[in-house]
């Protein structure tokens, strides 16, 4: 126990979609499955309105991690919006890549109906930046 | 590619030609005694120099929402700043019906902090003085693109000293036929060569923090860029830099904090906005009151993210920005 608390728990903010990511973590929540609480999720009309500077200011004000969620390409509910998605995020992790933060940020397409697929992806990168960190805290 | 050689003294020749109509202007370079600077001609040339050695600031940044009202502006200026309209072009910040952009191949430039009287202006000479690469400002020194082979024309400058003017578009074929003599073809080799690729820039944060340790926010980075340019920034409300009340708010709900806050914030989100836009000229270095080598960043930076699109800013009018256009088949590993 004593060990236990000793570890630190990350903050990690995620971005989710209205339409998918966000649906998929209610449907996640109805079924009653569970992701690590120090996911805290940010509901965004689309991916595409996640303007990169809101992850970079995330991360500088203490985000451990930060994600993007949104529809499979194809699937956007306004037609083309993760498409623009995929291209500023790609951008942006080549620019976190720069500066040896690339562990930082991660981008899903989860859509409504995959609960599942929705904690496995959180859960993951959850436990990615954990270990991370704890080794970091040792070091 | 078909040019044509230009004789001494024909370019101001067909300049003052150009300006005998009341409403065209020329923004070029003057040279006077306090040495080079950028200067709007109305009316005839008056000591006009081709070249200028000396990096201020870059010339696209007046030309920042510049309306087509029927008069014309034939722009005989650098590279980088002919590349930085063509990208303001592309973002809408100027109108393309009125300007003349000729691109004049750039030797290189000497900062303008360094008040060197000893600097030529000939392109020959100029060579020769750059030929020791610490007398060249750094942002110049790593340029990836020095050729005027960008805009409607350009003037390029091969290895006998010989002007070479070239048209890339309609308007510059406009301007080559104010020129007298006959097209003839370019010889292969010049002055400016292609520069040859250079390292992925790479850094951490901690090198990062050394670097910016000097830097007392006031912005002149952002106001000196020719490409940053919303009129509304997003670092003026209270969201990103919060100042006074919002700022007092702040510190009591996450604890103390140093000033001036937000160094990374500003810098970094500035860096992803410009990328795909920067062209690497080195004003916001130029204009750094602290001497932050601010150019390895966003150049490298930039460069970077040029290239996973594999765009280049300036290089063409059709080519669009990478953020507002996409292909459905790309990207095939962009998620985790």
């Amino acid at each position: 126990m004593a060990e236990e608390t000793k570890e630190k728990n990350p903050e990690i903010v995620g971005f989710a979609c209205s339409y998918c990511t966000f649906k998929a973590s209610e449907m996640a929540g109805s079924l009653r499955m569970k992701y690590p609480e120090g996911v805290k999720l940010i509901q965004v009309p689309c991916s595409s309105r996640v303007d990169p500077a809101f992850v970079i200011k995330a991360v500088f004000e203490g985000a451990d991690g930060v994600f993007v969620a949104g529809c499979h390409p194809g699937d956007c509910h306004f037609i083309k919006g993760n498409y623009y998605t995929r291209r500023k995020i790609v951008a942006l992790k080549e620019m976190f890549d720069a500066f040896s933060m690339k562990e930082k940020l991660r981008l899903f397409w989860v859509s409504a109906a995959e609960a599942r697929r929705f904690i496995d992806k959180v859960t993951t990168f959850y436990n990615d930046i954990k270990e991370k960190k704890n080794e970091r805290e040792k070091a | 590619m078909k040019g044509k050689k230009l004789k001494s003294g024909e370019i101001e020749n067909a300049l003052n030609g150009f300006l005998k109509d009341e409403k065209h202007l020329v923004l070029g370079f003057k040279k006077d005694e306090g040495g080079v600077s950028h200067q709007i001609f109305k009316g005839n040339l008056d000591h006009y120099s081709l070249l200028n050695p000396v990096f201020g600031a870059n010339a696209a940044l007046y030309l920042r929402r510049l309306f087509s009202k029927g008069s014309q502006v034939m722009l005989m200026l650098r590279p980088c700043e002919i590349r930085a309209y063509v990208e303001l072009h592309k973002l809408t910040q100027i109108e393309r019906e009125d300007v003349i952009a000729v691109s004049i191949d750039c030797p290189g430039t000497v900062s303008s902090k360094e008040n060197r009287s000893d600097v030529p202006t000939e392109a020959g000479e100029l060579a020769e003085y750059f030929k020791n690469p610490d007398s060249m400002r750094w942002a110049c020194s790593v340029c990836s693109e020095k050729r005027g082979v960008v805009g409607d024309a350009g003037i390029r400058i091969d290895n006998a000293g010989n002007y070479w003017l070239i048209p890339y578009t309609e308007k510059g074929e406009s301007f080559l036929s104010d020129i007298e003599g006959e097209s003839e073809d370019v010889p292969p080799e010049m002055l400016t060569a292609k520069e040859p690729k250079k390292d992925k820039f790479q850094v951490d944060m901690e090198i990062f923090n050394k670097d910016f340790e000097k830097c007392i926010m006031c912005m002149n980075c952002r106001d000196m860029c020719p490409v940053c340019y919303c009129i509304d920034c997003v670092f003026h409300g209270d969201e990103y830099l919060p100042k006074g009340d919002a700022l007092l708010n702040k510190v009591f709900r996450t604890g103390s904090t140093k000033m001036p806050r937000g160094k990374e914030l500003f810098h970094l989100i500035r860096m992803y906005h410009v990328s795909q836009t920067c062209v690497g000229c080195g004003a916001c270095e130029e204009a750094c009151p602290q001497g932050i080598p601010l150019t390895k960043y966003f150049k490298g930076v930039s460069e970077r993210l040029q290239g996973i699109f594999s765009y280049m800013s300036g290089r063409s009018f059709e080519e669009p920005i990478p953020y507002v256009t996409f292909l459905e088949d790309e990207l095939k590993d962009a998620t985790d």
